[in-house]
């Protein structure tokens, strides 16, 4: 049988777990993460009002590119001031 | 019930060890399989559709069970790439791992056919086992691991067929036959290559472990030049090898293709967002420095075009490593709306010994005597013709304002770079009158400007928003945002622009194509 050399990184990564969903909004800080889309403003807008008329405690950051991933030190200042955070991906 | 009649329960002895291979360094022992509470062990070959059918249906849950303590490993009477081939082909999450004939593993399990599955406990005692595919069997059986683990376990949906018979295990084989099975049955390599998935749509050459071993040379292929985006596999020099075979490349091609890679896995040049933007933007390679003629590229005559192999290959090994190493492939990750056929390759050699002005790697601070690749997102090109100004200020509007449109009509300034392309005979008009690439690439940034108000229809930028009506706008964010290279044949006057990759935040990157 001929030998061949795969082009594939063949390794079988275990999926990561979903973090664990909140059972309520009320009483929630959640944190509404821009990255800079065209319009992601527009949406997070919406977004927030919902989450503000559920109860939620609403706060806002952005990226500084839609393109890349978000700074180091902008997911840990999100991480430890919210309890869950939204993100807009999309234009 | 039915179910009960084809589990084989209580077999009363301890699971034979596995005598297997696997992708992981330390070998999988029974104990090690259930330390979370139970294992399930699949046994299955490649030839058998029931195989497939029970990988299918299992392979989704393999992930929620492992982390409620039932491991879930597929055995295969098969070589372990091919076990990694048809797992991932049916879907199968969970761990793969292989042995060879004559399949001590599957004797030692008593196995008459595939596939068969054995449920282990943590004492290593086989608590069940189903033979074939049996939907209500299977069930039960999981049922009994999440007693076991004290979890709650999913079980395949009872989707028709409920049940199927087994394929004969190779281990049942006479030996002569299971050696004959074993043996490749493909005769067509190349339609092979299809089959696996290792290809952008084209043709490939196999990477056989010869030819792999031969683009590697002295190159180590354990050595990873990092993770390729956006799946971030592993580039080990051995899989961009594999991806330089494939794509047709003589081993002397290798080292630019390793300085290519290394240039495009570089953090500045984002090659993640560029590999999965919705925008067409492929990797243009430009190749300067005397490997130009070591590899005999093609600088000249349809220089962006079909007929040389060095040029179309060491930009498609490129590309074949995002697209199969990087899983960033058209469909999948790739969410190019159109793309380009740059895509497929975009790699051009610089004509440096006919261009009036110092190469790229130059500018970009290497010595004419080093060879170097330039990395650059770009769009595919626009043809330029002119024919007919007799100045080199006429010629420079010529070209810039065939850019104006570039990326979008009304979309001014760009930051992101536009190249041009210069043919010889456009060239020479700039050489003729003393003009430098400084000269000429400020001259056309100072040429393409509108008013703001002309600029406000459909799509345009914040910045033309900003501004007040009268505003001039230039189309370039900077003259260094314009690219200018040397390439083409000596006859015509026919330059081209690349409109640019935007959004990106990305830089230019050159790396120095260093020797063996």
């Amino acid at each position: 049988m001929t030998e061949y050399v795969s082009p594939f990184d063949e390794r079988v990564r275990p999926a990561q777990p979903l973090a664990q969903r909140p059972g309520q909004i009320s009483g929630l800080r959640i944190t509404l993460l821009d990255i800079s889309k065209n319009r992601g403003a527009e949406f997070l807008d919406r977004i927030e009002t919902l989450l503000q008329a559920a109860g939620a405690i609403t706060a806002r950051e952005t990226k500084e590119i839609f393109s890349k991933p978000a700074a180091l030190d902008l997911i840990d200042h999100i991480t430890k001031v919210s309890d869950a955070v939204v993100e807009a991906l999309a234009d | 019930m039915v179910a009960e009649q084809h589990i084989r329960s209580g077999l009363g002895g301890l699971a034979p060890e596995l005598s297997v291979s696997g992708l992981t360094a330390q070998p999988e022992t029974i104990r090690s399989l259930a330390a979370g509470g139970c294992a399930l062990l699949l046994f299955v070959n490649e030839e058998c559709p029931t195989s497939a059918l029970a990988m299918r249906r299992l392979g989704p849950l393999c992930q929620g069970w492992e982390s409620a303590g039932l491991s879930c490993t597929a055995v295969f009477e098969d070589p372990l790439e091919v076990a990694i081939r048809v797992a991932r082909r049916n879907g199968w999450t969970g761990r793969v791992v292989s042995q060879p004939p004559p399949y001590q593993t599957s004797r030692a399990y008593g196995l008459i056919s595939v596939p068969a599955a054995f449920l282990i406990d943590r004492a290593g005692q086989i608590t069940g086992s189903v033979t074939g595919w049996d939907q209500p069997a299977i069930a039960q059986l999981i049922q009994r691991a999440a007693a076991i683990t004290g979890t709650t376990l999913a079980s395949p949906e009872p989707a028709e067929p409920l049940r199927k018979p087994g394929c004969s295990s190779k281990s049942a084989l006479d030996p002569d036959i299971a050696a004959a099975m074993n043996a490749s049955t493909n005769s067509d390599e190349i339609e092979e290559m299809f089959e696996r998935g290792w290809t952008d749509g084209l043709p490939v050459v196999p990477p056989t472990a010869d030819r792999v071993e031969r683009m590697l040379g002295s190159y180590p292929g354990a050595t990873s030049l990092g993770a390729v985006p956006p799946a971030m596999g592993e580039a080990t020099m051995e899989r961009l090898a594999a991806c330089a075979v494939l794509a047709g490349c003589r081993p002397e091609y290798f080292p630019v293709v390793v300085a290519a890679a290394k240039a495009a896995l570089d953090s500045r040049f984002n090659l993640h967002g560029q590999a999965v933007t919705t925008q067409p933007a492929g990797q243009l390679i430009v190749v300067n420095g005397p490997v130009r003629h070591e590899l005999a590229m093609n600088s000249g005559m349809g220089a962006l075009g079909p007929g040389n192999r060095a040029n179309l290959t060491i930009g498609r090994a490129l590309r074949l490593m995002v697209e199969l190493t990087g899983g960033g492939m058209p469909g999948t990750l790739d969410r190019s709306t159109l793309g380009h056929m740059g895509k497929i390759g975009f790699c051009i050699a610089e004509n440096e010994e006919i261009s009036p002005w110092e190469p790229l790697h130059v500018e970009r601070g290497f010595a004419p005597e080093q060879s170097a690749v330039t990395l650059i997102g770009s769009d595919a090109p626009l043809s330029i013709s002119d024919h007919r100004s007799r100045t080199p200020e006429d010629l420079a509007y010529i070209l810039a304002w065939a850019a104006a449109s570039s990326w979008s009509t009304n979309w001014w300034p760009l930051a992101e770079p536009s190249v041009f392309i210069i043919c010889p005979e456009h060239a020479e008009m700039f050489r003729a009158h003393g003009w430098t690439k400084r000269r000429l690439r400020e001259f056309m940034f100072d040429a393409v400007h509108k008013p703001a108000r002309d600029l406000r229809r459909g799509e345009t930028t914040p910045f033309v928003h900003r501004s007040d009506g009268g505003a001039e706008v230039r189309k370039w964010a900077s003259p260094e945002a314009i690219i200018l290279l040397v390439a083409g044949g000596e006859a015509g006057r026919y330059s081209a622009v690349l409109g640019p990759c935007t959004g990106m935040g990305f830089e230019i990157v050159s790396a120095e194509v260093e020797p063996r």
